[in-house]
Formats: C-alpha cells, sequence, structure tokens
C-alpha cells in the first residue's frame, strides 16, 4: 500500500518535471501555424521538420550555436587546467600569504556578477572587446569556485605519492601532470561540467557584451526568438538543438555535477 | 646524495612548520637578537630566492598572472563600481564627479524600492515552496525506489537547462488565454480562464514557479545528502517503539537535517536575489512594474537607460544585502564554506 503510494507520486512528479521537455521536443515537430489555437497542440498528428529546416536555412542560428560553443568550449578546458594547478598550488604548496590570497578569494566569491558587469562593460567597452568573444572568455579563463574544488580535493589526498615522486627527481611540473592531475580526474570534471553549464547556459553577459545579431550566443538568440508572437514550432526547435550539447554533458557528467553541488553549495 | 636532499628537504619542511607554530611575540623577540635565533646564519637573500624558486617554482608561474587576472577582472572593477557611484558616467564625455547625487536619488526612488519589494516577495514565493519539494523529492528517491538514479537525474534535468529554454516553454504553458495548457487544465476544474504573465498580482507567482520548477533539483539533491547521513538506528529504534512513519519523519528527520535546512534557506534566499532571466524573458519587468527585480532594475537603468551610475548604486545595495545574508551564513555555519 505505502509503495503503492510512493511509487504513483514519484511518477507523477517524474512525469510533470518531464513535461515541459516533451513539449519542446515534440512542438519542435510542428507547423507553428497550429500553435496558438490548440492547448494540446503538440501531440503529433502530422510531424515536420519545417522548424529545424527553417533554422538551419537561416543561417543566423547556426552561427548563433557556433558563437556559443566558442565561449564555453575555451573556458571549460581552461578552466579545468587552471583551476587543476591553482588547486594544487593552494592545497599542497607552502609559500608566503597563501592563507590570506585564498582567503581574499573566498570574500570576493560573494561579490554578486551584477555587481561587477557594470564597470567591466566600460572597461571592456575601453578594451575594444564588446561584440568580440575575448569579453566572454578572457574572464573565464579560470574560477575561485574550481579552484575550492580541487583544493578541497586535494587536502584529503596524502603526499606520499608527491613525495615519492620528488625522491625520483620529479621537478614540480612533472609532478603535477604526472600525479597530481590523474589523481584529480574527478574534481576537474566537475570543474569542467560546471564551467559548460554555466557559460553555455548563461544570458546576463552575453546580453551586455554582445550587440550584434551575429555574435550572440545561442541563449541570446532563442531570447530575441521568444519575443516573436507566433514562431512557437521555431523556438522549441531551436531550444532542442541548443538543449542538445547540455544533454549529452548531463547524461556522462550527471555524478559530477551531484558530486560537485554538495561539495561548493553553487547555485 | 638522493636521500641526502630528501632529508635536508623535509629538515626544511619541518622547520617551516615549527617556525609558524612560534608565537609573533616570540619570533619578534628573536629576531631582536635572541642568541638562540641568532646562532643559525640567515642565508643570503639571492641564494633564499633561488631555494624558493628550485621548490615552488610552479607556485610563482600560475599564481603571479592569476593574481593579476584577479585583479584586474574582480578587484579592480569592485573598486571602480564604487567609485562610479560617485560620478556622473557618461557614455561619451569625460565623467563628473556628483557626490552622493546617485544614492539621494535612490534613497528618493520609489521603483527603486519596488523592485526591491517584489524582489522580497518573489523569495517569499520561492523559498520555501522549492525547500520542500527539494526534500519531498529527497525522501521519495532515498526511500529505497527502484532506479532511484534514473528519477534523481530527471528531477536534476532542469537545473542544468537554461532559463531561456525553460522560460519559452513555460510562458506558452501559462498563455493567458483560454487555449493556455494550464488555462485548459484548470478548466476541467471549473475554474476561469486566468491572464497570468498579465496580470499583475500573479505574474510573479507564475516566475517563482518557473524558479521553484529549476532548482528544486539541486535542493533535493542537497537534502538526498543529508538523509543519507542520518543515523539508520534512530529509525529502527522508532520504529520499535511503534512510531508511525510521519512521527518518525517530525520527530528525527526533519530535526535532523536543520544544519541542511538552514544552508538550503541561505543559498536559494541569495539565489533568489539575483533573479533576472526570467524576467527579463517573460514580463520584461511588467505588467505595471509588478515582476520589476532588483536585478532587473539595475539591466534597466543601466543597459537600456545607460544611466550606468545609478545602477552600479542598485549593484551595491545588492551586493550590501547578500553579504548580510552571508554573513548570517557564516555566524551560523562556521567561519568557512568547507563544512561539507
Amino acid at each position: 500500500m505505502k509503495k503503492t503510494i510512493t511509487y504513483t507520486l514519484l511518477f507523477l512528479l517524474a512525469f510533470s518535471f518531464l513535461l515541459p521537455f516533451i513539449i519542446m521536443a515534440l512542438g519542435s515537430f510542428k507547423d507553428m501555424k497550429y500553435a496558438l489555437l490548440d492547448p494540446l497542440f503538440w501531440i503529433p498528428e502530422d510531424p515536420t521538420l519545417s522548424n529545424y529546416l527553417y533554422l538551419f536555412n537561416d543561417g543566423i542560428f547556426l552561427r548563433w550555436i557556433f558563437n556559443s560553443l566558442v565561449i564555453t568550449i575555451i573556458p571549460v578546458f581552461s578552466q579545468m587546467l587552471f583551476c587543476a594547478i591553482l588547486g594544487y598550488i593552494f592545497a599542497k604548496k607552502k609559500f608566503p600569504g597563501r592563507e590570506v590570497i585564498f582567503w581574499v578569494f573566498m570574500a570576493v566569491i560573494m561579490i554578486p556578477q551584477q555587481l561587477l558587469i557594470i564597470p567591466k562593460y566600460i572597461m571592456f567597452a575601453d578594451f575594444g572587446w564588446i561584440n568580440t568573444y575575448w569579453a566572454l572568455i578572457i574572464p573565464e579563463l579560470w574560477g575561485i569556485m574550481g579552484v575550492f574544488l580541487v583544493r578541497q580535493f586535494l587536502q584529503n589526498i596524502p603526499n606520499d605519492l608527491e613525495e615519492a615522486a620528488r625522491i625520483d627527481g620529479a621537478n614540480d611540473i612533472k609532478v603535477f601532470f604526472k600525479v597530481i592531475l590523474p589523481l584529480s580526474i574527478p574534481v576537474v570534471a566537475t570543474v569542467g561540467t560546471f564551467s559548460f553549464i554555466s557559460n553555455w547556459n548563461d544570458l546576463f553577459q552575453p546580453l551586455i557584451y554582445m550587440t550584434k545579431e551575429e555574435m550572440f550566443p545561442v541563449t541570446v538568440g532563442l531570447a530575441s526568438l521568444l519575443g516573436k508572437e507566433g514562431d512557437f514550432g521555431i523556438e522549441m526547435a531551436g531550444s532542442t538543438l541548443s538543449f542538445v550539447p547540455t544533454f549529452i554533458i548531463f547524461l556522462f557528467f550527471q555524478r559530477y555535477f551531484t558530486e560537485g553541488i554538495q561539495m561548493s553549495g553553487l547555485k | 646524495m638522493i636521500t641526502l636532499n630528501n632529508a635536508d628537504k623535509i629538515n626544511e619542511e619541518l622547520e617551516s612548520y615549527n617556525k609558524g607554530k612560534v608565537p609573533l611575540k616570540d619570533r619578534m623577540k628573536r629576531k631582536k637578537g635572541d642568541s638562540s635565533y641568532s646562532k643559525k646564519p640567515k642565508l643570503p637573500f639571492k641564494e633564499r630566492v633561488k631555494r624558493q624558486w628550485d621548490r615552488n617554482a610552479i607556485v610563482y608561474i600560475f599564481l603571479v598572472p592569476t593574481l593579476l587576472h584577479f585583479f584586474v577582472f574582480q578587484v579592480f572593477p569592485f573598486a571602480f563600481s564604487f567609485v562610479l557611484t560617485f560620478l556622473d558616467w557618461k557614455v561619451i564625455g569625460d565623467p563628473e564627479f556628483v557626490g552622493l547625487k546617485h544614492w539621494i536619488a535612490f534613497m528618493n526612488d520609489g521603483l527603486a524600492w519596488k523592485a526591491i519589494w517584489n524582489t522580497v516577495l518573489f523569495s517569499i514565493y520561492y523559498i520555501v515552496p522549492t525547500m520542500a519539494l527539494g526534500l519531498i523529492l529527497a525522501l521519495i528517491i532515498n526511500s529505497g525506489v527502484k532506479a532511484s538514479g534514473l528519477f534523481k537525474g530527471i528531477f536534476f534535468l532542469p537545473v542544468v537547462t537554461s532559463f531561456v529554454i525553460i522560460a519559452g516553454i513555460w510562458g506558452w504553458l501559462f498563455r493567458g488565454t483560454e487555449s493556455g495548457m494550464v488555462n485548459y487544465l484548470l478548466s476541467f476544474i471549473g475554474i476561469d480562464t486566468q491572464l497570468f504573465l498579465a496580470d499583475s498580482d500573479q505574474a510573479l507567482m507564475v516566475l517563482a514557479g518557473l524558479s521553484i520548477f529549476k532548482v528544486a533539483g539541486s535542493t533535493m539533491i542537497y537534502y538526498f545528502a543529508g538523509l543519507q547521513s542520518v543515523d539508520k538506528q534512530l529509525y529502527e529504534a522508532a520504529r520499535i517503539d511503534g512510531a508511525s512513519p510521519l512521527r518518525i519523519f517530525w520527530t528525527i528527520t526533519f530535526p535532523l537535517l536543520k544544519p541542511i535546512h538552514f544552508y538550503v534557506a541561505i543559498i536559494t534566499t541569495i539565489g533568489s536575489f539575483q533573479i533576472f532571466d526570467s524576467t527579463f524573458l517573460l514580463t520584461g519587468g511588467g505588467p505595471n512594474y509588478s515582476t520589476t527585480t532588483i536585478v532587473f532594475y539595475l539591466y534597466q537603468q543601466g543597459f537600456a537607460g545607460l544611466n550606468l551610475s545609478y545602477a552600479a548604486v542598485l549593484s551595491y545595495v545588492l551586493f550590501f544585502i547578500i553579504l548580510v545574508i552571508s554573513l548570517i551564513q557564516r555566524k551560523y555555519l562556521g567561519q568557512d564554506t568547507n563544512h561539507y
């Protein structure tokens, strides 16, 4: 009896959590002219690829996807590398000012991004970075949260291996790449997945730094479609396409997301 | 030779460790010529630099550029933004010092206070339901159902999906006409067509609903971790005493999750004060400013109205609010965030 109730509730909740995604996927195959008339319009009767064809032929949509890939992939790999190195430095190295610097990092993390965006806009306008990828790549090359995660992870790992490598005469760089990095793969994967999601999904920053349509990432591009009444099918096709990379990353790295969330308290 | 080298290193480590342990007062004393300290000859500067480099090359190669980057993209903007609040920053032309003009303007800006109030209202609609839903999801997942990993994934999916995608679907679900899907479903239980996003009393709730849907999955993860750390023997004992499942929940599980409740409350509160995407995408702050949140107002002032200095004031107000919330967190949860 109790089991039946639990499972009923579980399936109901799972269905309601999936419903928006089902509507998105099915809606993307429907002709947009029916969109406004029927509340259940997304149930397929005469599926069509016209929405997808429209987006592919339009050209600009593929450019948005490309822009999103550029401003996501570069920071993801850079964050993985630099957060790993910096996390290692703060976990294992002894140097003057270590605690103070880390303390300042952890204090600065409390500053909301929305505060920094106004001065950064003025700075980037000065650098000539508005409507360039630099504005969204350079500031994201490393992240305090990533350093924090790697540091936490490495602090729980004994120094034996590192010491052994040093006795064999390995220098710092070698120790890092041969010993520390292979050990840190789980936490580095967490840093990478977090970075992917935050950059791929970011709306606020590109909204401000990118004003030309051809420089929009897919989030800002989709937002510009959202305003146009009656294009529901195209909007859903665009949403589906922009969701695919997230979904693939999620399928493969779900564990790292949830572990990272528990470790950090991000979001 | 190699071992000798290593012994030397260990000695050095020990020394630096011990040095850290000596109270500052004593160290000061020693420096002033205490015999026990001055016996050890100080290495020449050049030699010390070389030693540091040999041991810590990686620190200096990577830390220096990082600190530079940190200064340019975090510290400097933070300070610059504060200076900005006392200037009239023009897009073209030189800035002009205006003192507290923008701060005073903020004090008298009814719309800014309405934006703060709207944000507080949003938090009220959003925080408790998000926590409750996250807890319910975690309880179900933790109750030993089959394929719990799959369901966990389903509930977590909205967390990784962008606001733009979810807002697009949400706006369609909550269309304010009789052909809107939620209105269609409501008509079965005899509720009239609602305006939802076009109604100034309902719009903020619909946006809160979107955020609840999007964030409950991550609250679930915290609660799930909390539930797994509860001692199973407590449940056993209560069951033997004949306590009902509901009673077990309210007298054992719920109170034991207290640190999680508090932590989740803090992070959802901080998140709710930064809400921007859904109001930008779905309502544009309306109708009648009922969904104008702090960050949306900041965006409007700064980037639609190009009043960057005033936007900087608003961003500092946001910062102070978040700072207070974070300080409460630190006070109750210890000095650091690393309590996990």
